[in-house]
């Protein structure tokens, strides 16, 4: 079953919260919106409008991850199909529907992914399972994601809640350390004299 | 014209932590893409941004994949990272079911030459090519990159086409240096193009300070201060300077993500 299908299937099912996106149905269209927003909204209607909105925080910062839970309120975004859904929903959470859809999704752990780095990044496999536990209860408690990946496959994260790695509402799956957290690794080594 | 129902196109960017503008172009030729209808599906993939490259093969759904970098030279993210975080090991892979055909960078085809001879016409209509010096901007001494190289190719091109007074090419990290554009130009007219992806950090904020144009940062394209092309034409050291967005922000660049597939096909 594709992604379109399985999420069409998902909304008939009563599925409305993705992340801080409620979906809901408004005479044959789609309206989202932030989970905290009512009342008068400013009205978007392209699905492409949702890179925009998912850019910034309210504040203005820019927000390289998506699925931190800084969405900017104010808005709403009028679609009148579900492909126009997902492809908006894309925007908001990259990869999220796919990953959730995908079959057989295979995890990667962390020193897998230091172990192939190159570059300004190989210095990261220097990082230590300590140092490697508490980069990850630093960085990642602030994300939505239900992290899957270990240290290793004998090493479970233990620096992050239980919730973290439980799949609760529409999962948004972290199967791989992102960018980000190896950049936040190099730091931590070069501070520690690596 | 190319149609592709039954095949997914991945278009892969650098993509920046630090602010939207290093990606946008990438969008931007990704939706132009998907309004045309030529594929079955279309996504963006990043080495900095969601979503990551790390994913992308994930969730694709067509079994027949086309990777095209958008980027401006083969170098270490094309030779090195893509190919290993996509897990590539040629032209192309079999991953399971999946097919998956690793294009050439954007910037490595032969109408970027179009490409560039068009901005450098639109950001200084009525100026006469004749009394122009024509820069083209790379970044220069990059790890294993060959921007440089790339930039002095178009160079050779577009001065072979004779139209003007003067084409050179300057980098900023390695000679001959944008900052010293005042004495490599002989032309009264300058015409200044960054044969850039992105109008990011380095084209929007760093060359502007090296051309002189400003004094310090304009801070990034997207946090809405002045934009240093409304500045344009700048009267500066005795000569009339332009400066253009840089020429991954064509919308031609839709066009080119697509003959390098096609480009791809009739190779293989």
């Amino acid at each position: 079953m594709n992604t379109l299908t399985a999420f069409t299937r998902w909304l008939e099912n009563g599925g409305v919260v993705v992340g801080q996106i409620a979906i809901t149905p408004i005479r044959g269209s789609w309206e989202l919106r932030h989970v905290e927003d009512f009342g008068d909204l400013q009205t978007h209607t392209r699905w492409q409008e949702a890179r925009i909105l998912a850019n910034l925080t309210d504040e203005g910062a820019f927000r390289p991850i998506k699925t931190t839970r800084d969405l900017r309120h104010g808005w709403r975004l009028v679609l009148s199909t579900i492909a126009d859904v997902v492809r908006a929903l894309d925007y908001f959470y990259p990869a999220m529907l796919g990953l959730w859809n995908a079959a057989d999704l295979t995890i990667t752990d962390f020193r897998e992914t230091l172990a192939r780095q190159s570059g300004m990044y190989r210095i990261t496999q220097k990082l230590t399972d300590d140092q490697a536990q508490e980069l990850i209860g630093k960085h990642c408690a602030g994300c939505m994601k239900t992290m899957l990946w270990r240290i290793d496959p004998a090493q479970p994260i233990t620096s992050l809640p239980p919730e973290k790695h439980a799949r609760a509402g529409f999962p948004l799956l972290c199967r791989e350390a992102c960018n980000f957290l190896v950049g936040h690794a190099r730091a931590v080594v070069k501070q520690s004299g690596g | 014209m190319l149609s592709k129902p039954n095949s997914a196109l991945v278009i892969v960017g650098h993509g920046s932590t630090l602010n939207p503008d290093s990606s946008a172009p990438t969008f931007e030729h990704a939706e132009s893409i998907i309004e045309r209808g030529v594929f079955g599906e279309v996504h963006c993939a990043f080495w900095k941004e969601e979503p990551s490259l790390r994913q992308i093969l994930h969730y694709v759904e067509c079994d027949d994949v086309y990777i095209v970098p958008n980027f401006i030279s083969e170098g270490y993210f094309t030779r090195t990272v893509i190919p290993r975080e996509l897990g590539l090991d040629g032209a192309v892979t079999q991953i399971g079911s999946k097919t998956v055909k690793y294009c050439e960078p954007v910037g490595s085809h032969g109408k970027m030459t179009e490409l560039l001879l068009h901005r450098a016409a639109t950001i200084a209509p009525g100026v006469p090519p004749g009394e122009t010096t024509l820069f083209i901007v790379g970044h220069g001494t990059n790890l294993n990159d060959n921007s440089a190289a790339a930039a002095k190719r178009e160079v050779e091109r577009i001065a072979a086409l004779g139209r003007y007074g003067e084409v050179l090419s300057a980098y900023m990290e390695e000679a001959p240096l944008i900052a010293d554009w005042a004495t490599l130009a002989s032309q009264p007219n300058v015409v200044v193009v960054p044969f850039f992806i992105a109008d990011g950090l380095h084209s929007y904020e760093d060359i502007p300070v090296l051309l002189g144009i400003t004094s310090e940062s304009p801070g990034a394209a997207s946090a809405g201060g002045a934009s240093v092309f409304a500045g344009n034409p700048y009267r500066l050291r005795g000569r009339t300077l332009y400066y253009a967005s840089s020429i991954g922000t064509e919308p031609g660049f839709a066009d080119v993500i697509l003959d390098q597939i096609a480009a791809f096909d009739s190779a293989k």
